[in-house]
């Protein structure tokens, strides 16, 4: 779904998918893979997840900005997303996980923040695009 | 001046002024493979900088702003950028003296390392027994290190020996949004993961004599680095302000080459809500390097006995914006400088610095990469005169994460640095992997180009035994 970029410091992924709802989960889960190993992660119970942007950059960013939330404050361990609505200036879904268990979980970047530094977003002959960089 | 390039400001539509870069000709090959030095270019566009947009020789590819970026904006008319500070408010460093040698530690490194690992809560969703309800993190966030003074995690001695005191003042918990606190609650007393990091090390060369009397270092004497941040909390505030400030601009008429500088102006409600919450951020991370000092000194009280002294030499932070005041082309300036992975280097007499340290300049805290040398340099006149009392913050990345974990294996590495007698253990093996010495510039090479330019002078340089990584 997903390929991971190179940055001198830091981390960024590119997103292919055929439809925007489908772009905003695989974003969401790139994002979450960097953080967490996700095979250890039980899809248990979901979390509503929602967000607005003025633009579709802004857009995906607080969308992301949503996610490292629900790991980096509410200790979430995610693991799939499902987009249930979306417009222009909104997406509304969930968020599928349990818990965060030291034990049991394995995490591994620290993502600190979603960047604009060349973001790039939209949609072209061959379907719906996303690059995205992280600070980590 | 031979450490210098100078890239005028006719080089690109919009530029207000020159960039300049400190570098010597082999770090200046690795630099100009990256877009650092386009960032530096950017930040010249900026409205109501004041001098050059300024370079260190450590200076690598960010966001929006270069990591190793100075920046200085007139407080009046100058603009305030998020990403000119980056994600982790006040990620620095503190520097702890022992009064042990390198030889009482050697035969117990193990028992050393494993003991802080255990003590200092670090790695990836690790948390803290450190617990403050909302209204005390609201008091954290006021009032910084010295929080942890009076709560008994530390001695007020620490707060002397820490930049501002360990607390800026202008820092107003309000300007903090819920979510920030919500994630930062939870980690304050930990070391976070990354490039942080805390080593125990060993004095290997002085090369200052009174200075090092000045900050009670000698040869051979362990030491403790400490480096981390503001947390999760740092990280949230940057995001809130990126996103406010995306719009504002609008409403500013600032458009921008990159909308990771994002900016407003200082003097407007949105510049300084992000300087009231940025400075209670800072707070947050100072707070945050005194609960661990104090996790420190019981791990070495265990070890060693009641005795033993970790005293603070000193803590810098070098992600921060300053209001201070310079003289610039023979002006008083009063300037809001932005050290975007830079370090403050106030030379001596300066009355910002503590008494101990008047006669011989501000300890300046270099860490290197892991398993290489970290550096204890004072700060000179040349910096007050050329980077606005600035100068470089590490050794500066060189490789991707990616490119560091490739065809390395972390067992490998390890035992190739305990061959050299350094012992690492990290939460994640990708930790190990991606800080190896060789993903990062050669901090000595960084350290020769500052000391020629007269940025800074070579105080000590400190050698690595034990490294803890999160």
């Amino acid at each position: 779904m997903f390929e991971l970029l190179e940055h001198t410091a830091d981390i960024g992924f590119r997103v292919r998918t055929r439809t925007p709802a489908e772009l905003f989960e695989a974003c969401a889960e790139a994002l979450i893979s960097i953080s967490i190993d996700l095979d250890l992660v039980e899809p248990r119970a979901a979390w509503p997840l929602e967000a607005a942007g003025e633009d579709a950059e802004s857009l995906l960013v607080n969308w992301l900005n949503e996610v490292l939330y629900l790991w980096d404050a509410r200790r979430l361990a995610l693991r799939r997303f499902r987009v249930l609505e979306i417009t222009a200036g909104r997406v509304a879904g969930e968020a599928l996980g349990e818990p965060w268990d030291p034990a049991r979980h394995r995490a591994r970047l620290l993502v600190k923040g979603v960047t604009y530094h060349q973001l790039r977003t939209g949609q072209d002959e061959e379907g719906w695009y996303a690059q995205v960089f992280l600070d980590v | 001046m031979s450490h210098t390039l100078r890239i005028p400001r006719d080089e690109k539509r919009g530029m207000r002024t020159e960039v300049v870069v400190y570098a010597s000709p082999a770090l200046l090959e690795h630099i100009k493979r990256d877009q650092s030095l386009e960032q530096a270019i950017n930040v010249a566009t900026l409205p109501g900088i004041v001098g050059p947009s300024l370079a260190m020789p450590d200076i690598h590819q960010g966001y929006g702003f270069p990591i190793g970026g100075v920046a200085a904006m007139d407080w009046e008319e100058g603009v305030v950028s998020p990403g000119g500070v980056g994600y982790d408010i006040n990620c620095g460093v503190r520097l702890l003296r022992t009064n042990l040698t390198k030889a009482d530690i050697e035969p117990r490194l193990r028992d050393v390392v494993n003991q802080i690992f255990r003590d200092v809560p670090c790695g990836t969703g690790s948390e803290s027994d450190l617990r403050v309800d909302s209204k005390q993190l609201d008091a954290v966030l006021r009032d910084g290190a010295g929080w942890m003074v009076e709560h008994g995690y530390g001695h007020r001695r620490d707060v002397e020996f820490t930049e501002e005191h360990g607390a800026m003042k202008g820092a107003d918990p309000d300007k903090v949004s819920h979510r920030a606190k919500e994630r930062g609650r939870p980690q304050l007393g930990t070391l976070g993961s990354g490039n942080h990091f805390l080593e125990v090390q060993w004095v290997e060369q002085v090369f200052d004599a009174a200075a090092a009397r000045a900050m009670g270092l000698a040869q051979d004497q362990a030491v403790v680095l400490v480096h981390c941040g503001s947390r999760g909390l740092g990280h949230q505030v940057c995001a809130d302000y990126l996103a406010e400030m995306g719009s504002a601009m609008k409403r500013y008429q600032i458009t921008l080459p990159d909308r990771q500088l994002a900016c407003v102006p200082i003097q407007s409600p949105e510049g300084q809500a992000y300087l009231a919450a940025m400075c209670a951020s800072a707070n947050f991370a100072w707070a945050n390097r005194q609960a661990i000092t104090h996790f420190l000194r019981g791990s070495f009280e265990k070890l060693f006995g009641k005795e033993t002294r970790l005293e603070v030499v000193y803590d810098v932070c070098h992600n921060i914006a300053k209001r201070e005041t310079h003289l610039w082309e023979g002006r008083k300036r009063d300037v809001l400088v932005h050290r975007k992975g830079a370090t403050r280097a106030f030379p001596p007499g300066h009355r910002e610095l503590p008494a101990a340290y008047r006669e011989v300049g501000q300890p300046v805290l270099i860490p290197g990469s892991m398993g290489t040398a970290s550096w204890v340099l004072t700060g000179a006149e040349g910096a007050m005169r050329e980077t606005f009392g600035s100068v470089c913050h590490g050794a500066g990345r060189l490789m991707s994460r990616t490119a560091a974990r490739k065809g390395r294996d972390a067992r490998e590495v390890q035992k190739r640095l305990e061959e050299q007698g350094i012992l690492v253990r990290s939460e994640t093996r990708d930790g190990i992997l991606e800080e190896v010495p060789e993903a990062y510039k050669n901090v000595d090479e960084v350290i020769e180009v500052v000391h020629a330019a007269g940025l800074s002078h070579k105080m000590a340089r400190l050698r690595p035994m034990g490294v803890i990584k999160g």
